[in-house]
């Protein structure tokens, strides 16, 4: 079982201290493996339900896996393993001991989100993912990381407030906190409007929609290496994918001005996360900012709201977890390297670290959008959808978002194959930490060649045909 | 008609209360006092709207709430450890602006 | 409905809400911490009115009494953090709430100080109509819903327990029950991740506080021992019993105990994670004879519900008690210790 593997791992690593780089990474391989097993059986039979204690929802708690929670756990399995080996390399063993069991936790977190149909359970598991975040993030030490952990703690802890008190009110709606019971008793009335509202605006506040990302940026550019990748790859994911859920399943019936206003600031990120990145000075920072313009792409689905523009996002949200993971552990190499990252004086790391200037570079191909990588699919089908709807607006926004994203990523490609003024000493770093990044890297741009078979896994029970169904339903009346 | 919309009311007073303080003060001890209040809030209105169920008693709310109360002390003693740490390292309890840079 | 239980409930309502708005905006840190203490006991109060004693158990000794001497312990060390850097003014008796606000607004950004009125107008309006949207909502329930209570009484019999809640918790819905044991731990990790606090228990506890200790001590204990026998039938249960114990332990380390540096390292370890480790065990055992995750088979739930709980109780208990000292144990010997000279992180 997906969730109960990382839980052991945690408390064996608990226990055992002086043996977590074998045990960590023992546990890691096998949460793969059981990713893996969980595709193959999915492939075999189609979705899957599973009541919790034998006594189904909604008394009790079920899981559901589907195409969409599945792609959620290879990809997190995928970027999870890569993080756990760069770790074993980047951290000594004093950190280890406590990386360890914490980034268990999150992957616990994480594995036990992806899974659940239940909206309090998913509360718990919100909790578990976002104080683990918050406990890695402030693994860095020093005031600014700890500064950045208690913001982000409080944002977390407010948005889960906000999501549990929507939640309160389904439950004395619809007496179920079960994702498919509520889908069925939904009607509008005002307790719904209300409790979807609550829940929206608490999980994007967890996600970091524009204008709520202030908290992102510090927490994501303070956090050591493997953190930063591990949150901006997967952590901001988790919340944005029960908002997905939310969306698609629970609250079909509110596509319209909701929609649109999410694809506003969706495009607002877009545009102002892209404009800060480029703003930035330190490559950190850099990238952090582009999660915030990344993370707008996919919002720009909801007032689309076709199959292919929920496709086109979920493909971007994959490509993003690979490229972004790629890039930040690049970017920590560079900073163990010379020792800062302040992107002006970078100093020719491209002949010094050809590796993971490579892996910088291909994880910005995809971040940019450039044909054969993931990005670039995911891009384009949300194009697509954008000109199919006759939507030009949200095609503009887009293409702008890319160029920005070439702007920034050449800036910083640009001064590494430059001299800077200062020399610096070189700190030695290791070839494992140059190759994770690189793998994830290439990893991303795989993505884009193996499109058709990621497209048919979507398929698994169609999560994202009952939205456009219910909208051409919409339509018809 | 019984109390139930009572404390469910009283509930959003606090949990709205709680928001406030919580944008509005700065000292960090303050503002998880204020999410601890939030917490109440919803929990109150949580439990409270279960009594609809009289005179059977609905023990799922209760049960959330109970392990609601379990998480929000866990997060309160981090949130608390870590402004610790953060008055440590910066000298003060309260959230600096990070500058952009 | 009596008119009394009516003008009862009204009252309690408004005095949770004056309570809560002193706890925030009292000037003084620490009379805030004691009112919000008093805010929890009344919340207590509001929860038996609502039928609820079990959570009233569990706020008063999580909500109130845990959560309340976490505060305590975490203000007390800021003074003596602050004494040492020599301003104890911006702590203990600083911030009249607008000099306060006018911080905020300087942290939010909006820039000079004669705007933040406006902001502050802006953000009362605002919330005023949330909280107006809300509260429209919650009215437009109808009056009357059985929730799950049904279900729950159907399914009571075979659940091996008979308090209701208690068969939510670890049966029904144990698996909640079970990340949130995980929740609980991880706050832990999360603490001992961060760097060591410089020791502070200078003062010596006193004579009170030691026969205090020696007296309450056992008591809590066979409190704790009888919370968690009970609540299979009556409320209690191993969190109730578990933060009762928490509070034995609490009350050990203020009287200044401390256990023997050879139970620091892996009992201590061992004591904080059986909770999740038996809960885990039995959730997995029973997928042996072909059973569902968790599935508890009516026969042996009751028993194994006990055993959970009494593990659980432990680990809480000791959970709590270790997140109120506050950082890592100095004894434990793994790892060469990284914490640099004081004041410099890594």
């Amino acid at each position: 079982m997906l969730i109960v593997l990382p839980l052991i791992g945690t408390l064996l690593c608990f226990l055992l201290p002086r043996q977590v780089k074998a045990l960590g990474l023992m546990t890691a391989l096998a949460i793969a493996a059981s990713a893996v097993a969980l595709l193959w059986q999915l492939l075999q039979q189609g979705a899957m339900r599973y009541s919790v204690g034998g006594w189904g929802a909604p008394l009790g708690i079920d899981l559901y896996a589907d195409g969409l929670s599945l792609l959620m756990l290879l990809i997190t399995a995928t970027v999870g393993l890569a993080i756990s080996i760069y770790a074993n390399a980047a951290f000594k063993l004093d950190k280890l001991v406590h990386f360890w069991p914490l980034w268990l936790l999150l992957w616990t977190a994480l594995n036990a989100l992806f899974l659940s149909a239940d909206l309090f359970n998913l509360y718990v598991s919100l909790e578990l993912l976002g104080l683990s975040a918050v406990a890695l993030v402030a693994l860095a030490g020093g005031s600014a990381a700890l500064g950045a952990a208690m913001r982000y703690l409080l944002v977390s802890l407010l948005g889960s407030m906000l999501y549990l008190l929507g939640l309160a009110l389904l439950y004395h709606s619809f007496a179920s906190v079960d994702i498919a019971i509520l889908a069925q008793r939904m009607e509008s009335t005002p307790a719904v409007w209300a409790a979807m509202a609550l829940m929206t605006v608490g999980l994007l506040l967890k996600t970091a929609l524009f204008p709520l990302h202030f908290w992102l940026p510090p927490a994501h550019a303070n956090a050591p290496a493997a953190v930063s990748a591990l949150l901006s790859a997967l952590v901001v994911k988790g919340s944005f994918y029960i908002l997905l859920r939310l969306w698609l399943e629970v609250f079909p019936l509110s596509h319209a001005a909701p929609g649109q206003l999410l694809g506003l600031l969706g495009a607002a990120a877009i545009l102002w996360g892209g404009v800060q990145a480029l703003r930035q000075t330190r490559l950190k920072m850099l990238i952090a900012y582009s999660t915030v313009s990344q993370l707008g792409y996919l919002f720009i689905a909801f007032p689309l709201a076709t199959t292919m523009a929920w496709k086109g996002a979920m493909y971007l949200l994959l490509s993003h977890a690979l490229a972004k993971s790629a890039m930040f552990l690049a970017a920590g190499n560079l900073l163990l390297f010379g020792g800062h990252d302040r992107i002006t004086q970078l100093d020719r790391v491209a002949q010094r670290l050809p590796l993971t200037l490579a892996a910088f570079a291909l994880a910005g191909v995809s971040i940019i959008g450039l044909p054969i990588s993931g990005g670039f699919i995911g891009k384009w089908l949300l194009l697509t959808a954008a000109m199919q709807s006759g939507e030009w607006g949200w095609a503009v926004v887009m293409i702008l978002g890319s160029l920005l994203a070439a702007a920034y990523i050449f800036k910083v490609i640009g001064y590494a194959f430059t001299q800077a003024e200062v020399t610096h000493e070189a700190c030695e770093v290791s070839k494992t930490m140059g190759a994770t990044a690189f793998v994830l890297a290439l990893a991303a741009i795989v993505l884009g060649l193996i499109a058709p078979w990621l497209l048919a896994l979507m398929d698994i029970a169609e999560p994202f045909a009952m939205s456009s169904a219910a909208l051409n339903a919409g339509a018809a009346a | 008609m019984n109390n139930a919309y009572l404390y469910a009311l009283t509930g959003i007073v606090l949990f709205t209360l709680g928001l406030y303080a919580l944008i509005i003060y700065s000292h960090l001890l303050r503002k998880i006092l204020a999410i601890n209040i939030m917490a109440s809030g919803v929990f109150l209105q949580l439990v409270a709207l279960s009594t609809r169920a009289r005179p059977l008693l609905d023990a799922v709310p209760h049960a959330m709430v109970i392990t609601g109360i379990v998480v929000a002390v866990s997060a309160t003693a981090l949130a608390l450890a870590l402004m610790l740490r953060l008055r440590d390292a910066s000298g003060s309890a309260e959230l600096i602006e990070e500058s952009t840079e | 409905m009596t008119l009394l239980q009516w003008a009862f409930d009204g009252l309690l309502g408004i005095t949770l809400i004056w309570l809560a708005w002193r706890t925030l905006a009292s000037a003084d840190l620490f009379k805030a911490i004691v009112l919000f203490i008093a805010f929890g006991l009344l919340m207590s109060l509001a929860w038996v009115r609502l039928n609820a004693p079990d959570i009233a158990l569990a706020e008063a000794a999580i909500g109130a009494g845990l959560t309340g001497a976490l505060l305590l312990v975490a203000l007390a060390r800021l003074n003596v953090v602050a004494a040492q850097t020599g301003d104890i003014e911006s702590n203990t008796k600083q911030i009249s709430a607008p000099e306060d606000s006018a911080r905020t607004t300087a942290v939010v950004g909006q820039g000079v100080s004669n705007k933040h009125n406006l902001f502050q107008y802006f953000l009362v309006l605002m919330l005023s109509a949330v909280a107006a949207g809300l509260a429209y909502a919650v009215l437009s329930l109808p009056s009357e819903a059985p929730g799950l209570s049904r279900d729950v009484a159907e399914n009571l019999n075979v659940s091996g327990v008979s308090n209701p809640v208690t068969a939510v918790l670890l049966n029904f819905r144990g698996y909640d029950t079970l990340l949130e044991m995980a929740v609980l731990l991880l706050a832990l990790l999360g603490v001992w991740s961060l760097n060591r606090l410089p020791e502070q228990y200078e003062s010596s506890p006193g004579l009170v506080l030691d026969m205090l200790s020696r007296l309450l001590v056992p008591l809590l204990l066979l409190v704790a021992g009888y919370l968690l026998w009970v609540g299979s039938r009556a409320p209690g249960g191993a969190f109730q019993a578990g933060s009762v114990l928490a509070a034995a332990g609490v009350l050990l380390l203020l009287a200044g105990w401390r256990p023997a540096a050879r139970f620091l390292g892996w009992p201590l370890r061992f004591a904080l994670i059986i909770g999740l480790a038996v809960f885990v065990s039995v959730a997995l055992l029973m997928m042996l004879p072909g059973g569902q995750l968790l599935q508890l088979p009516p026969a042996f739930a009751g028993a194994l519900i006990l055993l959970i709980e009494t593990a659980a109780t432990l680990s809480i208990g000791v959970t709590l008690a270790a997140l109120f000292y506050g950082s890592r144990p100095r004894s434990e010997q793994i790892p060469p210790h990284h914490t640099g000279s004081g004041g410099e992180n890594e």
